[in-house]
């Protein structure tokens, strides 16, 4: 995919506005809180501090991009359905995209594992489901 | 009494109350037929069909449910969807999805917030004007825990309706009388000959089916949806990042802003210094002051708003409020709390004479607790576009379309355009806690939607601008004391609350007109003090109102956010004094109320109250009724040598009368206990030279899932009708934590936050008590 804009703008924003890429979200602009995350190159990753110049040639999945081609849900979406995880849904899909990175690495992480790498912020209070949903997961996924 | 179903039941009413002449007077000559204040008859439109405000029927069985409620993470729209299921008796399945409507009809107002009733009790004239007003408006926002009070009987009512047209016109197309038909899975059967007809196809005939005016609802022993957990309808758009909240709006042509509001609340602006070089920026295409409230850069992008935005060289107007600090604030309520007038709330029994020196074991005590924003996951985001013609259009995630339109035409009105029609469209809320209440973004969009004629202007405030500049909770203090009689309980109680009154703050902000009112005697400042099932002798509630620059909003659970911590701190304090346990000295103090005694006791069984902790570790215990619901909580804490705290658990049970969807109680009180220990620990706006401190996440931080205790939540059944949900959770929490530390360390806390938030590592921090903070 290509996208025609200054090499300084943050990917946040030429997912959302270049590409109409809508499921990423700006929550907080500095790092913080993890709404805007996607996968580059398999490292979840904050969208809003990274500017398009630096992802040339890198593999981008976005939230939209977790599902199969054929709309098929991934483990870690269904288990987020299963759990009843969001509430107000705006920070889901950095958590999602976190956990997805998280068990690429590390395919039945331990709580301590979790906490390390899932450092998202949700202002609903979903956390307790999100600890669940990832256990789920990690039990449901194919082992290789 | 059918209060809302056709225009033929209104008129009915009407008359039956006595109430017509009085409205007609209010609103002017022809007022009756030109507002159809019961809601539309049925009618159909090319493949559906809709059989009453709420519910619409397709050909194909579908059934969509129009939720007049923000869905802003509650669940609200599965909730009152299931209510429509119950009573169409159709499992809740795929058939059915819910919409927001964007016509503001009458029969969508929200009459349980203002008027603290709901709308099968209410009776008399005076009810029944103040609802038609309320209509009128009509003001329909998702606030104060009402959506499941409010609607409970409205939306099983037009479930009921609806399925009383099918089943007439069931009846009528096989031609045999309506009592030998019935219903089940989306059918009408008809036993007798064993055929049988899908909704769907009957939809069409059912909608030009006579309304009942009282349709019966079905007994609770019948019931297969309500009470029985079912799945979110917004789940599975959320998990493949699909729902459009206000801050995905897109619209052909659309123009985006970025703004800067004065750091000092209320200071004016007086120029930009260097419009010519912001205006030169990529992209920018306008440079606004918005009627002296802040200036807003229109771009292309937001992107390229809020980068040149970040150039703005602004000349902020003084005022006196820059001399304001966060010490002269918390000098004003400590001076409140000692004397001046005092608007009394309640007084019961004997109070001043109990307190006689001598007479009894006195326990003093003062708590204070202070601004706290609400930080939305959401910045604060509008769409707005005003047409050549005059006609406007809103998109936002806001907790009432009515504050949309007052926003609209206000914003419009400073650029001096009058809309002539404003349509508004209310998104997915990515969270709101009050904060969605207010008019202010709609109507800055307002204004530069009204300076791009023709062209949508979706404005959003950065993170930044979100925090720091308001509205907040407002800061408060509590001086509370207590006479022991010989029994050690309270046999008298007397609380003082000062606070910056909430409800004259936001009606002044927001109202179209400034209807003055007195901040004296908030009810939001008082709420939760009085501890009414608590059996004192004597009773006293008081409050004082301490102005200040800062703008007061609604925010979740409001008064009794500080006030339940206040109170019930006290009651430990005083429970301790009296040599006695903290479970024991609520249970007897609960003996007249055993609605709360029984949540109480469920809780102490759940928590296993009494077991030994080991040291470092403690137990508190808290109570509170809200929302017409009854929670309460034990926290368990670790004390660390060096100070840190952190909340292992948190046990919660719950009585919020009859549960919808039970699932959902669970998750909202999950996720009000979260909230509660962010605000407990963490949470505190500051000011210095008149503006907010914090800005961002790093300095108004939040719990992360490393530090989110477990969490255990019950529910107790009840056949009471439902009570709020979205509330109570939070309200207890911080009493519930306070008081384990005190188990844990022998330490009393009197003052929010209780700890002071360090930074560990990138998106990392842990708490530390106050006392040992550096």
């Amino acid at each position: 995919m290509q996208v025609d804009a200054s090499e300084d703008k943050p990917l946040l924003w030429a997912l959302r506005e270049d590409l109409g890429l809508l499921g990423s979200k700006y929550g907080c602009g500095i790092a913080q809180c993890g709404a805007c995350s996607v996968l580059i190159n398999g490292v979840s990753t904050p969208s809003c501090v990274t500017p398009i110049g630096d992802v040339t040639g890198a593999s981008v999945v976005t939230v939209e991009g977790l599902a199969a081609a054929d709309g098929k849900l991934s483990v870690v979406q269904q288990a987020w359905i299963d759990e009843q995880v969001p509430q107000c849904g705006f920070c889901q899909p950095g958590f999602l995209i976190a956990v997805m990175a998280l068990l690429e690495q590390t395919s039945q992480p331990t709580d301590a594992e979790i906490d390390e790498a899932v450092t998202n912020i949700c202002r609903c209070g979903t956390y307790p489901r999100i600890r669940r949903a990832i256990h789920r997961a990690a039990s449901a996924r194919p082992q290789d | 009494m059918a209060c809302f179903l056709s225009r033929r039941s209104f008129l009915l009413t009407g008359a039956a109350m006595g109430g017509t002449a009085m409205v007609a007077a209010m609103a002017g000559a022809g007022y009756l037929a030109a507002v159809d204040m019961d809601g539309p008859d049925g009618f159909v439109a090319d493949d559906r069909a809709v059989l009453n405000a709420f519910v619409t029927l397709h050909d194909d069985g579908r059934v969509v449910v129009q939720v007049p409620r923000t869905e802003m993470g509650q669940g609200i729209h599965t909730g009152l969807a299931m209510l429509v299921a119950e009573e169409l008796d159709i499992p809740f399945d795929d058939r059915i999805s819910v919409e927001h409507p964007v016509e503001q009809l009458a029969v969508y107002a929200n009459y349980s917030g203002p008027l603290r009733t709901r709308p099968e009790n209410m009776h008399g004239p005076l009810m029944w004007t103040a609802k038609r007003v309320l209509s009128l408006l009509p003001l329909m926002n998702t606030a104060g825990s009402t959506s499941t009070m409010g609607l409970w009987f409205p939306l099983r009512s037009a479930g009921a309706a609806a399925r009383h047209m099918l089943l007439t016109a069931g009846a009528t197309r096989l031609g045999v009388p309506a009592e030998e038909v019935t219903t089940s899975g989306g059918f009408v059967h008809h036993a007798g000959s064993g055929r049988r007809i899908a909704y769907g196809e009957l939809a069409r005939e059912a909608a030009l089916v006579p309304p009942p005016r009282d349709p019966a609802l079905k007994p609770a022993s019948a019931w297969r949806v309500i009470g029985r957990s079912q799945t979110r309808v917004d789940i599975p758009a959320k998990v493949r990042g699909e729902p459009v909240f206000g801050a995905d709006v897109v619209l052909p042509g659309m123009l985006h802003a970025a703004i800067r509001q004065p750091p000092v609340f209320g200071a004016g602006i007086t120029r930009v210094r260097n419009e010519s070089e912001v205006r030169a920026q990529p992209g920018v295409l306008d440079v606004a002051v918005i009627e002296g409230r802040g200036v807003a850069v229109v771009a292309g992008s937001w992107w390229q708003a809020e980068l040149a935005a970040t150039r703005l060289d602004i000349d902020w107007a003084a005022t006196e409020a820059e001399l304001i600090n966060s010490a002269m604030l918390a000098s004003a309520l400590q001076a409140a709390l000692h004397g001046g007038e005092a608007h009394v709330h309640l007084e019961q029994g004997e109070v001043e004479p109990a307190f006689r020196p001598g007479a009894a074991q006195v326990v003093e005590a003062t708590y204070t607790a202070p601004f706290v924003a609400h930080a939305c996951m959401e910045p604060m985001n509008a769409t707005v576009l005003i047409r050549g013609d005059g006609t406007a259009e809103a998109w936002c995630s806001s907790q009432s379309p009515l504050s949309m339109r007052w926003g609209v035409n206000r914003g419009a009105g400073w650029a001096g355009v009058d809309p002539s029609s404003v349509t508004c469209h209310v998104t997915m809320a990515g969270g709101a806690f009050g904060r969605r209440s207010e008019v202010d973004v709609v109507a800055q969009a307002a204004f530069l939607a009204a300076r791009h004629r023709g062209r949508p202007v979706k404005l959003m405030w950065s993170r930044e601008e979100d925090i720091g500049r308001g509205v907040f909770r407002s800061h408060a203090g509590a001086r509370l004391r207590a006479a022991l009689g010989p029994d050690g309980l309270p046999a008298a109680y007397d609380a003082l609350v000062a606070a910056q009154a909430l409800q004259q703050s936001a009606l002044r902000r927001n109202l179209p007109l400034d209807i003055g009112g007195s901040p004296n005697g908030d009810r939001f400042t008082a709420e939760g003090l009085d501890k009414s099932y608590y059996a004192f002798p004597g009773r006293r509630v008081r409050s004082r109102h301490v102005p200040s620059h800062v703008p007061i909003g609604f925010w979740r659970s409001n008064g009794y956010s500080f006030n339940t911590f206040f109170a019930e701190s006290f009651l430990d304090k005083c429970a301790l004094a009296a040599d006695q346990d903290p479970l024991s000295y609520r249970r007897a103090l609960l003996r007249d109320s055993p609605r709360h005694l029984a949540v109480l006791n469920r809780m102490a069984a759940l928590a296993g109250w009494g077991v030994p902790m080991s040291p470092g570790r403690g137990r508190g215990i808290a109570i509170e009724a809200a929302y017409e619901s009854v929670v309460a909580q034990v926290a368990e804490v670790t004390v660390a040598t060096d100070g840190e705290i952190r909340v292992d658990r948190v046990i919660c049970v719950i009585d919020v009368g009859t549960v919808v969807n039970p699932d959902a109680v669970i998750a909202q009180t999950e996720g009000g206990i979260l909230f509660g220990v962010t605000t407990a620990l963490m949470s505190a706006i500051t000011l210095d030279a008149g503006s907010v401190m914090e800005s961002n996440f790093h300095d108004f931080p939040m719990q992360r899932l490393a530090d989110a205790p477990d969490i255990v939540v019950e529910i107790i059944p009840s056949d009471l009708p439902p009570g709020g949900a979205g509330e109570p959770g939070i309200v207890p929490v911080a009493a519930a934590i306070a008081n384990a530390i005190h188990a844990a360390t022998g330490r009393r806390f009197r003052s929010l936050p209780l700890a002071v938030t360090e930074t560990t590592g990138e998106r990392r921090t842990r708490s530390v008590l106050r006392d040992h903070a550096a």
